[in-house]
C-alpha cells in the first residue's frame, strides 16, 4: 500500500483481508491488494489460484466470506443492486472467451452497451461503434457474426465492447491464453495503448509471464490464497523468492510441488486393497 | 443401509434447494416485464423463435391426431349406431385433453429444450456473466422475454392444435367415412360447452405453458456450465416438463371436470 | 433491417392465427355460437322424479329450445325435486300459466330434457312463477315393473 500511495494518490481498487471459500477450500485467505490508477497492474499466479474469481469479486458477481473490496471508494459488496449496476457501467471486463453475444453481429455487440445504457441516436451510436472498432483494428469486420471470428479477433471485439462506455477501468481475464504469437503481440500492444491513451486503469490477470511482465507497471503474485510477491517487473526479476523464480522460469518442481496434496502413495494403494 | 438413507437425504435436500431457487427466479422474471414493456422488441424476437418456429410441428401433429381420432371414434361409435356423435367425441377429446396436453409435450420437446440449450450455452460461454458485467441483468434481459414468449405461445398453439384436429376429424369422418356433415357439426356444438370445455382447456394450456417455459428457462439458467451440464439440463427440461404436464393435467381435470 | 421486419411479420401472422383459432373454438366448435346467452326469466317446476335430468338440459316447446335448466334441488318438505329453468326473455308473457311440464328423453338412450305443452289460460308465466302441472321422468325399472305386474294380474285373472 505504501508503495502505490507513493506512486499516485489513492488506489482505485483496495482489497483488504479478503477471504473466499469454495466448498471446503479457501481460495483466498487474507488477501490485500491495491490497484493504482492509470496503471496496468498484473495479478499472476499458477492456474487454480482463483485469479478469475478475484475479478468476479471485484466486479461484485461473487460475494466474499470476509474482507472488503473497495472500488473508487465504494465498498462493492455493500452496494444496492442499482448502485452496483451503476458502478459496473464504469468497469469493463474482458472475458477469457470474449463472451460476445452470439446472436448479434460484431457491430451490434459493440453497440449493445451503448443501446442499453444511453439514449444516443442511432447515427451517434454508429459513429462511436466504428471508432471503437477502429481502435482495435476491426472496423472492416463489423458485419461478421461472432462465430465467424477467430479467437483473437473475438477478444478484440470484446475489448471494443468493454471500452464502449469509456469505463474507468478494465479487467482482463487471461487475455493471452490460447493465442498465436501474432494476435498475442496485437493484444499486448492494444492493452498498453488503450491504457495510456484513455487513462484507464487496467487489471490484468494472467499466467503468461513474458507478455505480462512486458506491459505491467506493477505485479502481484498470488499463491495459496495470499500475495507472495509484489513490485515492479524489474524488482520481481532481480530479487524474489525460490517460489517466484520457479514461477517465472517455469520449473516443473520446486516450492510448488508437482503433486496435488494427497496421502502417501503407498497408503492410498493399501487402503484400496483393504476395502 | 445408512449410506442409502444419507444419499436419499442428500438427494432430497438438493432437490428442495433447486425447487427453492426455481421459485426465487419467478420474481426477477415478473420484474422483467418492465423491461419488456419498455422494449417490446425483446418479446417479439422470442415469440418468433419460441412460437412461430413451433407452429409447423403443432399443425401437422394436430391434423393427424384429429384424423386418428376420427377413424378410431368412428369404429367404436358405429357399433352402437352413434356415428353422429363423432363430432362431439373428436372435439371433446381435443379441446379438453389432447389439445393442451399434446401441445405442451411437443412444445417442451421443440421449444423448451432449445430454450434450455440456448440459455445453458450462454452461461457456459460467459455471455450471461458478460451481460452482468455490462450492468445488464440477464434475468430481465435474457430469461424474462423467453418466459413470457412461452407463456403467450402455448395457449395459442394449443388452440391451433385443437382447431386443426377438429378439421382432421371432420376430413376423415365427414369426407372419408360418410358421417352426416350437419350431425357432425351440430353434435359438436351441442356437446361442447364454452365455459366448461373451451375456457377450461385454455386455462389448462396457460398453466402448461407457464410450467414448461419456467422449467426450461430455469434449467438453462441453473445448469452446470459445461457441455455435459447443458446436455443434462436439456434432458431434464424435457423429462420434467412432460411429467409436470401429465401430473398437472390429472389435477386440473379432477378440479374442473371431477 | 429486412430480417427484423420478416420476424415482425411472422410473429404477427402467428398471433393472428392463434387468436383466430381461439375464436373458432369459441364460435364454431362450442355452443357459444348457437346458445342463447341473452336475458332469461326464471320459471320453477316440481317433479316427483326427475330421472337423469341434468343442469343445462334444454327446455323445449313443440321441440324448439326456449331455455335451459339452471338448477335442480330437492325440497325435503314435500319430497319433490325443484327444477329451475331459465326461459329466454322474448317468451316472457307468451307461455300460458297452466302449461304442462314433462321430462322427456331424446331417443332411446339420449339425454333427458324438459318439454312444455302450452295450456289454454289467458294468463301467462311470469318471472319466478311455478308450473303446477308436471309429469315425472319415466324410470326404466318402474316401467318394466308395471309391465310385469300388469301381466301377473292378467294371469291371475284367468
Amino acid at each position: 500500500m505504501q508503495q502505490s500511495a507513493k506512486e499516485c494518490g489513492k488506489p482505485l481498487v483496495r482489497i483488504r483481508g479478503l477471504r473466499f471459500r469454495r466448498g471446503e477450500r479457501w481460495i483466498f485467505d487474507g488477501l490485500d491488494i491495491d490497484i493504482p490508477r492509470d496503471r496496468i497492474t498484473a495479478i499472476m499466479g499458477p492456474s487454480g489460484t482463483g485469479k478469475t474469481t478475484l475479478l468476479k469479486l471485484i466486479g461484485g458477481q461473487l460475494v466474499p466470506d470476509e474482507g472488503t473490496v473497495e472500488v473508487d471508494g465504494q465498498n462493492v459488496h455493500a452496494l444496492s443492486t442499482a448502485e452496483l449496476y451503476r458502478l459496473r457501467m464504469r468497469m469493463g471486463m474482458l472475458f477469457q472467451s470474449g463472451a460476445l453475444l452470439t446472436d448479434l453481429s460484431v457491430f451490434d455487440n459493440v453497440a449493445f452497451p451503448l443501446r442499453e445504457h444511453t439514449r444516443l441516436t442511432e447515427s451517434m451510436i454508429r459513429k462511436l461503434v466504428l471508432l471503437k472498432l477502429e481502435a482495435v483494428g476491426l472496423r472492416g469486420a463489423r458485419d461478421l457474426m461472432p462465430s465467424q471470428l477467430s479467437g483473437g479477433m473475438a477478444r478484440r471485439v470484446a475489448l471494443a465492447r468493454a471500452i464502449a462506455l469509456d469505463p474507468m477501468m478494465i479487467m482482463y481475464d487471461e487475455p493471452f491464453t490460447g493465442q498465436d504469437p501474432i494476435s498475442m503481440g496485437v493484444l499486448v500492444q492494444l492493452i498498453r495503448q488503450l491504457n495510456d491513451a484513455a487513462h484507464l486503469t487496467s487489471i490484468l490477470v494472467s499466467h503468461d509471464v513474458a507478455e505480462t511482465l512486458q506491459i505491467a507497471d506493477q505485479v502481484y503474485v498470488i499463491s495459496d490464497g495470499r500475495v507472495v510477491e509484489s513490485g515492479s517487473p524489474e524488482e520481481l526479476g532481480e530479487g524474489g523468492s525460490d517460489w517466484t523464480r520457479q514461477f517465472i522460469n517455469g520449473l516443473p518442481d520446486g516450492p510448488v510441488p508437482f503433486h496435488y496434496p494427497a496421502p502417501a502413495l503407498s497408503d492410498d494403494l493399501l487402503e484400496g486393497a483393504r476395502c | 443401509m445408512l449410506n442409502l438413507f444419507a444419499s436419499l437425504g442428500a438427494w432430497g435436500m438438493a432437490s428442495l434447494t433447486r425447487l427453492g431457487r426455481a421459485h426465487l427466479l419467478l420474481f426477477p422474471l415478473v420484474r422483467g416485464l418492465l423491461d419488456i414493456l419498455r422494449r417490446p422488441r425483446l418479446l417479439v424476437d422470442q415469440l418468433f423463435s419460441v412460437g412461430v418456429l413451433t407452429i409447423l410441428i403443432i399443425a401437422v401433429a394436430g391434423l393427424f391426431v384429429g384424423m386418428v381420432l376420427g377413424l378410431q371414434g368412428y369404429n367404436v361409435l358405429s357399433r352402437f349406431g352413434g356415428e353422429t356423435a363423432l363430432g362431439f367425441m373428436v372435439a371433446a377429446s381435443l379441446v379438453r385433453e389432447l389439445g393442451p396436453v399434446l401441445t405442451a409435450l411437443l412444445f417442451a420437446g421443440r421449444a423448451g429444450s432449445a430454450l434450455t440449450a440456448e440459455i445453458g450455452l450462454m452461461k457456459a460461454t460467459e455471455q450471461l456473466s458478460g451481460l452482468e458485467m455490462m450492468a445488464v441483468n440477464p434475468e430481465h434481459r435474457v430469461l424474462a422475454p423467453r418466459f413470457f414468449a412461452g407463456l403467450i405461445s402455448v395457449p395459442l398453439l394449443a388452440a391451433i392444435f385443437s382447431c386443426l384436429g377438429v378439421l382432421g376429424g371432420w376430413m376423415v369422418g365427414g369426407g372419408l367415412l360418410g358421417v352426416d356433415q350437419a350431425a357432425f357439426w351440430n353434435g359438436m356444438q351441442e356437446g361442447i360447452d364454452f365455459h366448461d370445455d373451451v375456457i377450461n382447456g385454455v386455462i389448462k394450456s396457460v398453466v402448461f405453458g407457464f410450467v414448461c417455459t419456467w422449467i426450461a428457462v430455469f434449467q438453462g439458467y441453473d445448469c452446470v456450465p459445461t457441455s455435459e451440464g447443458v446436455s443434462r439440463a436439456t434432458t431434464r427440461t424435457v423429462v420434467h416438463s412432460s411429467l409436470a404436464v401429465l401430473g398437472l393435467d390429472f389435477v386440473l381435470t379432477a378440479l374442473m371436470f371431477g | 433491417m429486412d430480417k427484423k421486419r420478416q420476424i415482425e411479420i411472422w410473429v404477427g401472422v402467428f398471433m393472428a392465427i392463434g387468436f383466430a383459432a381461439l375464436f373458432l373454438l369459441a364460435m364454431q366448435i362450442s355452443n357459444l355460437g348457437t346458445a342463447y346467452s341473452g336475458d332469461t326469466f326464471r320459471v320453477v317446476a316440481r317433479f316427483d322424479n326427475i330421472g337423469g335430468l341434468k343442469v343445462k338440459a334444454p327446455v323445449t316447446i313443440a321441440g324448439v329450445e326456449v331455455g335451459r335448466v339452471q338448477a335442480i334441488r330437492y325440497d325435503p318438505d314435500d319430497f319433490r325435486a325443484v327444477v329451475e329453468m331459465g326461459i329466454q326473455a322474448q317468451y316472457l308473457g307468451k307461455i300460458p300459466d297452466d302449461s304442462f311440464a314433462k321430462i322427456l328423453t331424446a331417443g332411446l338412450l339420449g339425454e333427458q330434457y324438459v318439454g312444455i305443452d302450452p295450456g289454454g289460460s289467458e294468463d301467462a308465466l311470469k318471472d319466478g312463477s311455478e308450473i303446477a302441472l308436471t309429469q315425472s321422468a319415466l324410470v326404466l325399472e318402474e316401467v318394466v315393473g308395471q309391465f310385469i305386474f300388469g301381466k301377473g294380474q292378467e294371469g291371475a285373472g284367468k
